[in-house]
């Protein structure tokens, strides 16, 4: 690999600082980043990606396009092999991002609470802050009755709400989703939607979702990224046209909704296509 | 067949009697178990009385295999000192503790090296191709040289559990280790974890699983290396007195033991079992 720019790669650069232009500093932005594998196959091929605070957004594209290896990226637990990877300011004393995987990551011998309270362990913090805080958490998401449960005597919906609250609690700047959902029936999808919604806005936290759900995607987002097969590029943008009060399930029924579901679905119709071809 | 009819609803007809089915096949499985065991203690009790067969083959000669009626008798005889026979629980006492000790030692070694090693590549790297090689060693050739070393003591009894059990447990506890989802110390990690705690609060309490999940073999390797070494060294245990029964030909007695051995293990691993029910109730393997 003879990247032109690989000195940067992985650089941690004051985005408020290298990019004057930018109104608003980005969380995290990506220039340009590529990611080959170990065994040398490319799953990102010239990524530029702009995280802004209080915008959403969603990532959708084909089957192994590196998604999920994008926001692996964002999350920092890898770097890129090309490209800059640059991370705004996180103010004194703030959480910068909290992750919400696929599969579940609750610990099977802690309570409800213990889990939510797992980031409030790492840190020390006294016990008596941290049993208000989950106090106030818990109705949140409808699960005030369950703070001593443990994850086996939850069902599957309710264990993705325990990992929701565990990753918001620390009030994270970002909060990266992959594809969190997946395992869960539509109406149950659609009402924890609408939670994380409403909650992340009243925390101030910044969502990045990778999703095949484009409804989901449409649904949570302000813009949705579709990528190309592998390796992965950005193929398309679309705005979302929603602001930010939105009834998640009211609005399917809208012509809004239906017309950018199509928007994005024939622009991921055409990744696929390249795919196949 | 005792099958309680309660609260049936309309519609649960088919549930009903695919609960019907399962204790019929339960009840035939514990019937047929029943038979078969009666069978064998009624064939051990009357085939040697009869002189064609105990003539003709040595393991039907009551002289050697003794019969079930004799060894009942002869297990309460023990126990009570009934009859004038001694008890056995001076017996019991030694190698009941040489195995306890080894068994607890045992298990906290090799779940805390079980820890260390899936924890750190290096160590594992290091140190596996030593473990491998003692682990591929025939346990029972370590046991003389622990009593060379130890001298035939209860001390050397211990040890030489500690070694049993330890490699037991290790690859368990190992395994346990190397088993921890990847999302999950990273998630962890996300949330202000450091090294320390993702191995203290994420890896210790699956090792801690996959530890105790080997107790009942590690039960059974704690009470067979102590009566093995007690049979080598002719210290004071049932090992002993197995010895002791064979010198003087009783073949009830030899039984007798064996049975009480048996009941032992079973008392152990039950209450260990119990207790690993109570620390690991969150304990779900198949999810």
């Amino acid at each position: 690999m003879t990247a032109p720019n690989a000195n940067l790669v992985g650089a941690d650069a004051d985005v408020g600082t290298t990019d004057p232009d930018e109104a608003t500093p980005a969380i995290v932005e990506f220039r340009d980043v590529d990611f080959r594998y170990d065994s040398g196959l490319l799953a990102l091929d010239g990524v530029d990606l702009r995280v802004e605070p209080g915008r959403n957004v969603a990532i959708t594209g084909p089957s192994g396009c590196g998604k999920s290896t994008l926001l692996r990226l964002a999350a920092g637990l890898t770097t890129p092999t090309r490209g800059m990877l640059a991370r705004g300011p996180v103010p004194e004393g703030a959480h910068p991002l909290s992750m919400m995987f696929q599969e579940d990551t609750l610990l099977p011998w802690l309570t409800v609470a213990g889990n939510i309270a797992l980031h409030f362990k790492f840190r020390r913090r006294p016990k008596s802050y941290v049993r208000d805080l989950i106090g106030e958490l818990l109705p949140l998401v409808g699960l005030q009755d369950f703070e001593n449960a443990y994850p086996y005597q939850l069902s599957i919906g309710m264990r993705r709400r325990v990992a929701f609250l565990s990753a918001i609690a620390p009030r994270p700047q970002l909060l990266l989703l992959d594809e969190p959902f997946s395992a869960l029936d539509e109406p149950t999808r659609v009402a924890l939607h609408q939670d994380v919604l409403r909650v992340t806005q009243e925390l101030g936290t910044t969502l990045v979702l990778v999703t095949h759900d484009i409804a989901e995607a449409v649904s949570l987002s302000d813009e949705v990224l579709v990528l190309s097969k592998r390796p992965g590029r950005v193929a398309g943008r679309h705005l979302m046209t929603f602001g930010k009060e939105r009834d998640v399930l009211g609005m399917r029924e809208s012509e809004d909704f239906l017309h950018l579901y199509g928007e994005v679905w024939s622009d991921l119709r055409r990744q696929i296509r390249g795919e196949e071809s | 067949m005792t099958a309680v009819v309660t609260g049936a609803k309309p519609g649960t007809d088919s549930v009903l009697k695919a609960r019907l089915v399962w204790a019929k096949d339960n009840v035939k499985v514990l019937v047929g178990q029943l038979l078969i065991l009666a069978a064998f203690l009624v064939a051990w009790q009357q085939l040697p009385q009869i002189p064609f067969f105990s003539s003709r083959f040595h393991f039907l000669d009551p002289y050697f295999v003794s019969s079930p009626t004799a060894i009942a008798s002869r297990l309460v005889d023990v126990l009570t000192g009934r009859n004038g026979s001694f008890t056995v629980w001076s017996y019991v006492q030694p190698t009941l503790l040489a195995s306890l000790v080894g068994l607890v030692v045992g298990m906290v070694l090799g779940g805390v090296m079980g820890l260390v090693l899936s924890n750190s590549p290096f160590a594992s790297a290091l140190l596996r191709p030593f473990i491998v090689l003692l682990n591929a060693v025939p346990r029972i050739a370590l046991i003389p040289i622990v009593i060379i070393a130890f001298g035939a003591s209860l001390g050397a009894e211990i040890v030489i559990s500690v070694l049993i059990v330890f490699f037991v447990v290790f690859w368990n506890a190992y395994e346990g280790g190397q088993s921890v989802p990847l999302r999950m110390s990273q998630n962890a990690q996300l949330l202000g974890a450091k090294k320390r705690q993702i191995t203290w609060r994420i890896m210790a309490p699956y090792v801690l699983a996959w530890t105790l999940a080997s107790l009942p073999n590690a039960v059974t390797f704690a009470l067979l290396s102590v009566v093995t070494s007690e049979v080598l060294t002719g210290n004071n245990g049932l090992g002993f007195l197995i010895t002791q029964s064979l010198s003087t030909a009783d073949a009830t007695l030899t039984f007798t033991t064996a049975v009480l051995l048996a009941i032992i293990g079973l008392i152990v691993v039950m209450a260990a079992e119990a207790g690993r029910k109570r620390v690991l109730h969150w304990w779900h393997p198949s999810r």
